[in-house]
């Protein structure tokens, strides 16, 4: 165990943090990860900190595992999974660092939650891309860096936008940043010279930013970020379009995108439409609920600096035509749920509590990549698969985000249950347990596994595993960043 | 070293490849974007035109000899132009023509490949390309009666070629010619017996001396019968004597024409009228000494200026293959009643290769087929029955290549065709 | 140097005899087929011609064995030369095929002798376009294949390294790894993870050219083509025309006053989102896509356009997808020239000359001619693809080298205008001083190193970046210093994955302490 005085010499006493209620906190989340306990949770300030921590913890072999947000969290990478671990806790690294209107991006520590962000941008007139009401204490880096998928998929030119360049300290104690913003040149001369960190890839021949992406901390502590952001819209017109069949919703969501049209762009099913919106439960739930058809696209029309009206006007043109051949009719509603309210929720954080916790206290996510034609199949082979363990259907919530410009699809299913129910939750235990090898075969690809999940993942795939293996020891020789995790 | 005077030419190259696929803004698809059979082939870079200007600049350093594993890549080459026209839709260089040369070179050396020798030894000694022949050279012509233009008075000479003359599936090839021919109202004589070959191979293959030793022969000939026109049936002769010849200040002020351009002519003249109908779905095959190689040769005379890049004084204007002949035969076949056209993917200035040029049908005939193979199979894609073409190197090569590999596809001459509709 | 006798024997084996030689009539002309001015490199020991990612593997485990080395390419157009004696060739000419074409997905998979041209003219069959490599449709379609893959498409179309998805690696030990969800369930859409993406080792700003095993799989983004299934090319070479300029397509020539006001409208076009495609050639690049005869029309035309342009200018495209599409960037279009004091250069824009530049800048097949129609070795650099306003300073430095050795006689004036372009509407930039070295220059490559040598000082010490043009030991270890020692990660990676040193890479890193 390190020395409590090595970490205040590093952080000051305020932030070395032994109380026993805070590190109980940190040792489980609302994933099925076994618990484990840290000894501290360090609070960092700054890049310097981090440095010294890494380096600390390299001669003391600790386990270094680094956390962004607050709570909840939800797919265990922030549980130790062993012992002896510090809690590398950034959330108070809360400096917006610059907001560039011309290079349409902006810096931040990684403490920096979405609403904090959105705010600065919007001041310049700039938005970021987010994912669909993220919760409010979410870390906006640590979503980047986790591919969390984004609402807006015509903005989506790559699995890890919005996300540009970091900081990191890798597990070597060395510091590095990707991408334009390694240099030459400190920030500053970089932004004197014209530049804002906007090239995430490189420098020259490696796009660290990608390795490290995905890693859930095992490579090195984020101590800064860059997004790219797009421009304020003047003018917006929501719409959604309802529809029983799966099939006609996904054929106008290919072509809206394809056509690079909508901005904020997703599909729900009507569980999770009326568990965004209903602020109480069950009855409003219920009634919301009752009005929907089972499935709800969403998209949202956007105007800018020039002649806002006729670009809206020719998207809503375009759209027609799309729709009339998809067999379907966009609306201003979806039985009492408004585009417009639709699009006021989509473009914020989740208001308190987070909206996967209201219906029963907690939710389990399933969540993977799929092509267009996978999409279908592993939602079709869900739904027999709740059936097995009794899970009722009508209360399976399906999310299906158009990623990649419409490349990919990212297709959740949110299992809501009642975590003070044994039965329930050994039923959703179940359907876990039974659900990933199914999934696969319908062509689910679990590209950001958790947990027990990864190790299923990652077994299938020995060559990934190994060359994953060679890029951990490079930045990571001795394994104290978040060992334990992915296949580390 | 003659191959000397190309050596900026060599060096232009870029090795983009550019020469090794039909011209980019043509591309339609996946399939039949080559263009050079003999890298499709053999694959390796030395193959393709790029690679060949390599292999002429490492012999001007000394970097290469002659061995026989170069001549076998010098002479895997049907010599039909292609890169040098996808090259020069970009670049201004000479591509066919120092590969010619390396071949000339290579033969003026010492160095040749004993089935081309035979070849050439055979038109020293009975004046044929095609060696073993067992007709005589005015055989066809048996019965029909026709002028002699060394002997009568003619406007137009009829060169018939050695495949023609000596290949007795091909004699209907001239019999249906000159048929047509005096249908016109033509004033028409032919060498018969007397005809020599116009050398254009020999050159190919690169015996340059055999070839002008041809050329002054017809040449000579030709002036002292008077005619103005020279029309000839064979796509290679026609590259001879109106390309060839004109590139060694040999051609005169005589009209050199193919049998299509002026079949094309005479029926844009109403003396030949197609009225017969001739139900068939074709495929046609643009033979490409008539096509690009075809064009009218540039005589430049004016000096080379190398200043920051390599220019010319007066600008030189390069053969790009533009102005071959494309259209003559396409309008003959459309003025057949009931015939329909169907293109292939590979045509124009870009068609592949029927196999049988350059030598490789006499020194490799496994490659021969091979190209002419590949051809027929693009063929069969466009649905139709027969292959057109309008040379008798291309019906022979297609035609063996079809029997011994059983499609079903049928090859005829243009004239053949033209002749069923009148 | 001669190739040990059961090394030999066993790559034939491997391969069948015909598709490996070591004939120096063979070998020779890969040895830089690119002659006038430069120094002839040594030959390849031997090329070989796979025709298989298992014969790739194979051919790469020997080498690895018998401590012999390799450089793979594909069309191989630069950077694919021998540096030194025991290294052989991996032709990759016979992997030619198209895998897979997903419409609904909009995504290709090809392998590495698919050339643009060909998977683009497939793609358009189904509606769909593909970034071409800004080298031309004659290179290979494989977005790992190029050194960058950057394209004109970029602006609406990115490039490789963002469009790559699911990949297939030969790693240079021989290990055959299957980046995403191509190794966990053998589809291609994806090359992220599981957890880190294993993208960012194989490329970053610039491709490994060669250094880090070989690519024999890749797939990539596709996007929309409005367009019809074939464009409506007639004429003979080189003498193209379409016969009709397809609806709802426009090009046009802007030139501006100055750069501050070039940069101004591209951002603005960029944030409009209404360009396919936005290139910021100058009027010797347009003058040169024109011509057709040869190098003296071009300087004729090229003489005719520079009365015309104010300053610099750029090439903007739009392929929209519907008529009030058309009509709504249209309007835009004139809105931002307008505000931006634009000039069109109208002999571009001529219905005679529009659909013909329409369709080569789709195509791509304008480099080969703008980069060196004639006789005149090939020199510049190229920066990075970072934010447009700063890669747009960059080049203006660098061009100012560019104009100092034109004035010293040591390049061919083609004019010093920039070449730039703006990927992603905007968002990011890159640009390239493009220069020919005088034939008149004693010493042709010391040009070339001098441009380079300029222009990295010009980039070290005014915070430009890290170029793309920056590969090789001594490059790497110039910049490292100055951006995060990147070097030393990029060596670590090279040491790591490569560790018998076998995948060639003086255009890459080595992995020397």
């Amino acid at each position: 165990m390190v020395e409590r005085e090595k970490l205040e010499e590093i952080v000051g006493a305020d932030n070395v943090v032994e109380d026993q209620a805070v590190l109980d906190s940190f040792a489980k989340d609302m994933s099925f990860v076994s618990p484990v306990k840290p000894d501290y949770v360090v609070k960092l300030r700054s890049t310097e900190d981090a440095q010294k921590l890494v380096r600390l913890a390299r001669e003391t072999r600790t386990p270094l595992v680094p956390v962004s947000s607050g709570p909840p969290h939800f797919r265990g990478d922030t549980v130790p999974s062993e012992g002896g671990a510090i809690m590398v806790d950034l959330s108070g690294m809360k400096k917006i660092i610059r907001v560039d209107r011309v290079n349409r991006t902006v810096m931040f520590e990684p403490g920096v939650t979405f609403g904090e962000l959105i705010s600065a941008a919007k001041a310049e007139k700039l938005r970021l891309n987010i994912p669909l009401m993220p919760r409010q204490t979410k870390s906006v880096t640590a979503s980047m860096l986790e591919r969390e998928p984004v609402v807006m998929p015509t903005y989506h030119w790559d699995i890890a936008d919005p996300l540009q360049c970091v900081e990191i300290i890798f597990g070597t104690g060395d510091m590095f940043r990707t991408g334009a913003a390694a240099g030459p040149g400190s920030l500053e001369e970089q932004w004197a010279a014209g530049g804002g960190q906007v090239e995430a890839a490189g420098p020259s021949s490696a796009s660290w930013y990608r390795v490290i992406g995905g890693s859930q901390g095992t490579m090195g502590i984020v101590t800064w970020s860059s997004a790219r952001c797009e421009i304020l819209p003047r003018l917006e017109e929501p719409y959604v379009v309802a529809s029983p069949a799966l099939d006609r919703i996904m054929e106008m969501v290919h072509w809206l995108i394809r056509l690079r049209i909508p901005n904020e762009c997703f599909v729900v099913n009507k569980v999770n439409l009326a568990a965004m919106m209903a602020t109480s439960f069950p009855d409003e739930y219920q009634e919301i609920k009752n009005n929907l058809s089972p499935w709800i696209l969403f998209y949202n029309l956007a105007g800018y600096e020039y002649y806002p009206e006729q670009r809206v006007k020719v998207h809503e043109e375009d759209v027609k035509g799309i729709a009339q051949r998809a067999g379907v009719e966009p609306r201003r509603a979806a039985g009492k749920v408004s585009a417009f309210d639709l699009l006021r929720v989509s473009q914020s954080p989740s208001p308190e509590p987070y909206w996967k916790l209201r219906m029963k206290g907690a939710c389990q996510e399933i969540f993977f990549i799929a092509n267009f034609q996978g999409v279908a199949r592993s939602i079709d082979a869900m739904y027999e698969m709740l059936a097995q363990v009794d899970y009722p259907a009508t209360d399976l919530g399906v999310y299906i985000q158009p990623i990649v410009q419409g490349v990919n699809y990212h297709v959740e299913f949110d299992l809501f249950y009642d975590p003070a129910s044994p039965w329930e939750t050994a039923r959703i235990r179940e359907l876990l347990n039974r659900s990933v090898d199914r999934l696969v075969k319908c062509g689910a690809f679990f590209s950001r596994p958790y947990g027990e999940l990864a190790r299923q993942i990652l077994n299938r795939d020995e060559s990934t595993v190994h060359a994953l293996r060679k890029v951990k020891g490079i930045l990571d020789p001795d394994n104290i960043m978040n060992p334990g995790k992915l296949c580390f | 070293m003659s191959l000397e005077k190309y050596r900026l030419d060599m060096e232009t190259c870029r090795r983009c490849s550019a020469c090794k696929f039909i011209p980019f803004e043509k591309v339609t698809g996946y399939d039949h974007v080559y263009v050079c059979p003999s890298i499709t082939r053999y694959e390796f870079h030395s193959y393709c035109g790029g690679g060949r200007m390599v292999m002429g600049t490492a012999l001007l350093e000394k970097r290469l000899t002659y061995t026989d594993k170069l001549l076998e890549i010098i002479y895997n080459c049907q010599m039909c132009g292609a890169c040098d026209t996808s090259c020069k839709y970009s670049m201004d260089m000479e591509v066919i023509e120092p590969i010619n040369e390396i071949r000339i070179d290579c033969v003026e050396s010492g160095h040749t490949l004993p089935a081309l020798d035979r070849v050439v030894n055979s038109l020293r000694r009975q004046g044929t390309m095609v060696p073993g022949a067992r007709a005589r050279k005015g055989d066809w012509a048996e019965g029909l009666h026709l002028k002699n233009f060394k002997k009568d008075k003619v406007d137009v000479v009829y060169h018939v070629g050695c495949q023609t003359s000596y290949n007795r599936d091909m004699w209907k090839l001239a019999q249906t010619t000159a048929g047509l021919l005096q249908k016109a109202g033509v004033n028409f004589g032919i060498g018969g017996a007397d005809e020599l070959c116009c050398g254009g191979r020999a050159y190919q293959m690169g015996y340059k001396t055999d070839f002008l030793k041809q050329a002054e022969a017809n040449v000579a000939a030709i002036r002292e019968s008077g005619a103005r026109t020279l029309v000839t049936g064979c796509a290679e002769c026609y590259f001879a004597f109106k390309v060839l010849y004109d590139k060694h200040n040999l051609k005169g002020d005589v009209e050199v024409l193919h049998t299509s351009e002026y079949f094309a002519r005479l029926i844009k003249e109403g003396r030949l009228v197609p009225s017969k109908k001739v139900e068939m779905e074709v495929t046609y095959e643009d033979a490409y000494h008539l096509g690009r190689l075809g064009e009218p040769y540039i005589h430049w005379h004016g000096k080379e200026i190398i200043t920051s890049i390599r220019t010319f004084d007066p600008p030189k204007e390069y053969r790009r293959g533009t102005n071959g002949v494309y259209e003559p035969p396409r309008d003959v076949l459309k003025n057949i009643p009931g015939l329909k056209l169907v293109e292939m993917d590979r045509i124009k200035e870009y068609a592949w290769c029927c196999g049988a040029g350059g030598g490789v049908i006499e020194s490799n005939p496994a490659f021969a087929e091979w190209t002419a193979l590949e051809r027929i199979k693009e063929a069969e894609t466009t649905g139709t029955k027969a292959i057109v073409t309008a040379c008798p190197w291309c019906i022979s090569n297609f035609a063996e290549t079809i029997s011994r590999n059983g499609s079903k596809l049928k090859v005829y001459d243009i004239v053949e065709l033209l002749a069923q509709a009148i | 140097m001669t190739l040990n006798r059961d090394f030999y024997k066993a790559l034939e084996d491997a391969l069948g005899p015909e598709y490996v030689s070591a004939d120096p009539e063979i070998t020779e002309t890969y040895a830089n087929p690119v002659r006038h001015g430069l120094p002839v490199p040594p030959r390849f020991e031997a090329i070989t011609l796979p025709d298989s990612t298992e014969e790739v593997q194979a051919i790469v485990r020997l080498c690895n064995k018998y401590k012999v080395q390799y450089k793979a390419s594909s069309t191989g157009w630069l950077y694919s030369d021998p540096a030194g004696p025991n290294c052989i060739k991996i032709d990759l000419r016979r992997m030619n095929r198209i895998i897979e074409i997903n419409e609904k997905s909009m995504y290709a998979v090809v392998e590495p002798y698919v050339v643009g041209g060909q998977l683009q003219a497939e793609c358009m069959k189904r509606g769909l376009n593909c970034n071409l490599t800004g080298a031309g449709a004659n290179c290979s379609a494989l977005p790992m294949a190029a050194h960058v893959n950057l394209g004109h498409l970029s602006q609406s179309g990115s490039y490789g390294e963002r469009n790559l998805l699911a990949l297939e690696w030969v790693t240079p030990d021989g290990e055959i790894v299957r980046l995403g969800s191509l190794g966990s369930l053998n589809e291609w859409f994806c090359g992220d993870g599981p957890g880190p993406s294993l993208r960012g080792i194989v490329r970053g700003n610039t491709t490994p050219l060669g250094g880090l095993g070989v690519y024999t799989k890749a797939a990539q983004k596709l996007f929309h083509w409005p367009g019809p299934t074939t464009f409506p090319m007639e004429g003979v070479s080189p003498k193209y025309k379409p016969a009709y300029i397809p609806p709802n397509f426009l090009m046009r020539y802007f030139s501006f006053k100055d750069l501050d006001a070039m940069v101004d409208a591209v951002l603005k076009i960029g944030e409009a989102e209404i360009a396919t495609e936005l290139m910021c050639f100058n009027a010797a690049m347009m003058a040169a896509n024109l011509a057709t005869k040869n190098v003296e029309e071009e300087r004729e035309i090229y003489n005719r356009f520079s009365k015309e342009v104010q300053g610099p200018g750029f090439m903007v495209l739009i392929a929209a997808n519907s008529a009030g599409d058309f009509e709504y960037k249209k309007r835009v279009l004139e809105t931002i020239i307008d505000e931006t004091g634009g000039k069109p250069l109208k002999e571009v824009e001529d219905p005679e000359n529009q659909g013909g530049y329409i369709w080569r800048y789709f195509r791509e097949v304008g480099s080969i001619k703008e980069t060196g129609r004639v006789l005149g070795p090939q020199a510049g650099m190229v920066g990075g693809g970072d934010c447009f306003p700063l890669m747009t300073n960059f080049i203006k430095e660098c061009s100012k080298v560019k104009e100092r050795l034109i004035k010293e006689g040591l390049l061919f004036d083609d004019g010093t205008a920039p070449f730039l372009q703006s990927i992603e509407h905007g968002h990011m930039g890159h640009g390239e001083v493009l220069a020919r070295v005088s034939l008149q220059a004693k010493d042709q490559m010391a040009v070339a190193r001098e441009i380079n040598r300029q222009s990295n000082e010009i980039s070290i010490k005014k915070h430009f970046g890290v170029p793309q043009h920056v590969w090789g030991d001594s490059l790497h270890d110039m910049y490292g210093p100055n951006a995060t020692n990147y070097h030393r990660w990029l060596r670590k990676i090279k040491k790591t994955f490569d560790p018998n040193g076998a995948s060639e890479s003086s255009t890459y890193i080595t992995a020397k302490e």
